[in-house]
């Protein structure tokens, strides 16, 4: 017999590290005479798309092409120590040390600006810096770099933003443990076969609150790809150990759900403006598959009004949870 | 009719050369019998595109077209590609001249660590030489040898459908 | 370290030379899907390997008759394309369209899978509901050995070391005959399977059971036929009531053969649902 449930999942997740362990994240620019920049930062991008935030926060701040900009990244030889590459924080601290240094370099070239220009309320868009009140008084970002070279300016910058926080009281435990949270809910759509155990995942609707998203495209991948993360968490991902030593050392016994696996993903970011955020963004890494498994494991409780405490919630476990001890194993 | 080649057994293994044609280019090597194509592919010919995900066939990082088909380089030893077509990943574009299913996971995200990357696209490749227009469950069965951690898939068909409605 | 020699001939009698020159020394390949992982791990040691992908006499699927024979390096997706093996066996083509994935399926072969005599190689319990005919090739000559008796004892065949499978003889099923592969995994690609179906089904006009096959996989040591329980419908309108008692009689035919194992309490009872819902489906389906 085949059984249908949805269940929710919620969440908050503190980004960075809290409890005031240290948390900051450094970036340098350099300004080349041609307008060409050079940034650099300690943080590590192996996907999740901190390299291209970067650039466009500082496409922002300095009104110039972003894919003009060159970025190095976790190259200890060069790059300022920006922290480890976990716990959320990439948007939310490095994006804020870019824009504290893409803001340094604007105050630089602000100053040369008003000189060449006369004019002491400017706008850098599109490649140009401008007078707000009267943009024909203009000057293209590239010749602004070369006379800041020229005038002998250190278009050379670095800045660091501190994002540790105070800890809560030892004694009550009360306190702003993170400097701010994400928040998320899932719903998930299951199916039951209670001959087999098997739960098949129908849908998942996830709605993420990520104050702002710098790159919505970049955010639903985050979130559809951890949604994944959680479906096998829940369902299918086991390592089993004998004596010490892992049983399931392959992709073939360790394993992730396959295309075929993840069902229809529905994706909503809220955005919730952060004030202490870049733009208002907070973050999405880790939230992106936590509510997954309570989301799924609350459904399988609705359709079979049992709820399972042995995960994964896989063939035999499921079994096993709704025919008693001598079934299942 | 090929005479058996016999070989005296020393310890130091004799290379054979291997002839295959790789992305449209006769290629020449020697190898080692034991080497895999996959070996052969990135450490001989230097076309790093193609991954080793695990070795064993259970991830389709490594999977290249052989004679027109998606296979996984890891379990075909080079020698056994001997006279055959193998197509990979840098032989689906250039730089200058992206494969439209390349374009097509650059524009709608479909790439974030890049690792199952190259194997996604010559699993969608294979697909639409055969059947330009696919279904979504289609797009899927393509892929489904193709383990993918970071995207849950999901932009990954979208580009691959989006490609097949190009052209 | 591996070390072996490697030959690909290009024709049968050039193949069967080498075997019986290097008998117990040398391992066929053909997709290798089985032997390179086996060969990376250091589980095997042969001085010599003998490639059979290029040998003519191994390939293609052709019917004579009554009689289809497959060529024992017919891959899976060979199977599952051919127009062949849907009409005539398509629980086959079901079982080849399920194998591992789309890489796997373009270089796993048929022979292949049978010659590994794996507890879990799908295409032993498929072939076994057909009766299937091993060709057994060697430079003495050539042989039939029906399926059931090529493989006797898991992960070793029965055929001698100077023998190779040339192809596997299936004879067509009469009219009306009905067939159907199921395959209960713990992911839809990629997973080996947790337990499998084959059933055969032909049923008379009052819809009595005329002839029933079923050979469940993955659950035994060497699959085959579960003809008490074929015994116990043959003949029969299959009502609830009796379905019920059959599948409760495959999980007891079941532990028979493998005593109680960590997995068994699992695998009894779903066992018997999975044969019970396969057969429902192919009952309706008529």
């Amino acid at each position: 017999m085949k059984k249908r449930g949805v269940g929710y999942g919620s969440m908050f997740y503190g980004l960075g590290y809290g409890f005031s362990r240290t948390d900051i994240a450094s970036a340098t620019l350099a300004l080349n005479q041609d307008g060409s920049i050079i940034a650099r930062s300690g943080e590590v991008e192996y996907g999740q798309g901190s390299d291209t935030v970067f650039c466009q926060i500082i496409a922002e701040e300095l009104g110039v092409d972003y894919i003009a900009i060159k970025l190095i990244t976790a190259d200890t030889d060069v790059t300022p120590d920006s922290g480890p590459t976990s716990a959320s924080r990439l948007t939310f601290v490095g994006g804020n040390a870019f824009i504290k240094v893409s803001r340094s370099l604007k105050k630089l070239l602000h100053g040369v600006a008003e000189e060449i220009l006369g004019e002491n309320d400017l706008v850098f868009r599109e490649g140009m810096v401008f007078s707000r009140s009267d943009p024909e008084k203009s000057i293209s970002f590239k010749k602004l770099a070369g006379e800041a070279y020229a005038r002998g300016v250190p278009a050379v910058v670095t800045e660091w933003y501190n994002n540790t926080t105070h800890d809560v009281d030892p004694e009550t435990g009360q306190g702003d443990a993170y400097a701010t949270y994400c928040w998320a809910t899932q719903m998930a759509e299951v199916e039951v076969d209670t001959e087999t155990g098997k739960v098949e995942v129908l849908r998942i609707v996830a709605v993420t609150d990520v104050g702002k998203a710098l790159n919505p495209l970049n955010c639903e991948a985050q979130i559809e790809g951890g949604v994944a993360q959680g479906l096998g968490y829940a369902l299918e991902e086991e390592i089993k150990e004998e004596g010490g030593y892992v049983k399931t050392e392959t992709l073939g016994e360790y394993m992730i759900p396959t295309s075929l696996d993840v069902p229809p993903i529905e994706v909503h970011l809220l955005e919730v403006a952060e004030p202490k955020g870049p733009y208002g963004a907070k973050g999405v890494g880790e939230p992106a598959l936590i509510p997954t498994p309570p989301a799924v494991l609350n459904a399988v409780r609705d359709a079979l009004g049992l709820r399972i405490h042995k995960l994964p919630a896989n063939l035999e476990n499921v079994y096993q949870l709704i025919h008693g001890e001598e079934a299942g194993n | 009719m090929k005479a058996a080649r016999k070989v005296i057994m020393v310890k130091v293994q004799v290379k054979t050369i291997l002839k295959m044609t790789v992305n449209g280019e006769p290629v020449e090597v020697a190898v080692d019998p034991t080497w895999t194509l996959l070996r052969v592919i990135r450490e001989e010919l230097g076309l790093t595109g193609t991954k080793e995900g695990c070795g064993i066939g259970d991830c389709g990082a490594c999977t290249v077209l052989m004679e027109g088909k998606p296979v996984n380089s890891c379990l075909v030893l080079a020698l056994q590609a001997e006279g055959k077509e193998v197509r990979t990943v840098e032989g689906l574009g250039t730089e200058e001249n992206l494969d439209p299913l390349q374009e097509s996971f650059i524009k709608y995200g479909a790439v974030q660590c890049g690792f199952c990357t190259p194997g996604m696209l010559i699993s969608a490749r294979a697909l639409l030489d055969k059947n330009p227009h696919p279904t979504t469950e289609e797009i899927k069965v393509a892929i489904s040898g193709n383990l993918c951690r970071c995207t849950g898939y999901v932009k990954i068909i979208q580009a691959i459908q989006q490609a097949a409605q190009q052209g | 370290m591996q070390s072996y020699e490697y030959y690909a001939p290009r024709s049968l009698p050039e193949a069967l030379e080498y075997l019986a020159e290097n008998t117990g020394n040398c391992r066929i390949i053909a997709g290798g899907t089985d032997l390179i992982p086996a060969l990376r791990k250091e589980d095997i040691h042969p001085a010599h390997l003998l490639n059979i992908l290029e040998i003519v006499e191994a390939r293609g699927i052709s019917e004579t008759g009554e009689t289809v024979r497959i060529g024992a390096i017919t891959t899976f997706n060979d199977l599952a394309d051919s127009e062949l093996i849907r009409k005539e066996f398509p629980l086959l083509a079901e079982m080849a369209l399920l194998v591992g994935g789309p890489q796997t399926r373009n270089r796993g072969t048929i022979g292949g899978n049978i010659s590994s005599a794996a507890p879990a190689a799908d295409g032993l319990p498929v072939l076994l509901s057909l009766d299937a005919e091993l060709e057994l090739s060697s430079r003495r000559g050539k042989r039939s050995l029906p399926l059931n008796e090529a493989i006797t004892k898991a992960w070793t065949p029965a055929w001698d070391d100077d023998e190779m499978i040339t192809a596997i003889k299936v004879n067509k099923l009469p009219p009306g005959t009905r067939t159907k592969f199921y395959k209960l995994a713990r992911r839809k690609a990629l997973a080996r399977s947790r337990m499998t179906i084959s059933l055969i089904l032909r049923s008379g006009s009052g819809g009595e059971i005329e002839e029933l096959r079923f050979v469940p996989g993955s659950v035994m040591p060497v699959p085959r036929r579960m003809e008490e329980v074929e015994k116990l419908l043959t003949g029969k309108v299959p009502t609830d009531e009796l379905l019920d008692r059959a599948a409760r009689a495959v999980g007891e035919e079941m532990v028979k053969v493998t005593g109680i194992r960590w997995s068994t309490g699992y695998k009894k009872p779903v066992l018997g649902n999975l044969f019970r819902i396969v057969l429902r489906q192919l009952i309706t389906a008529g």
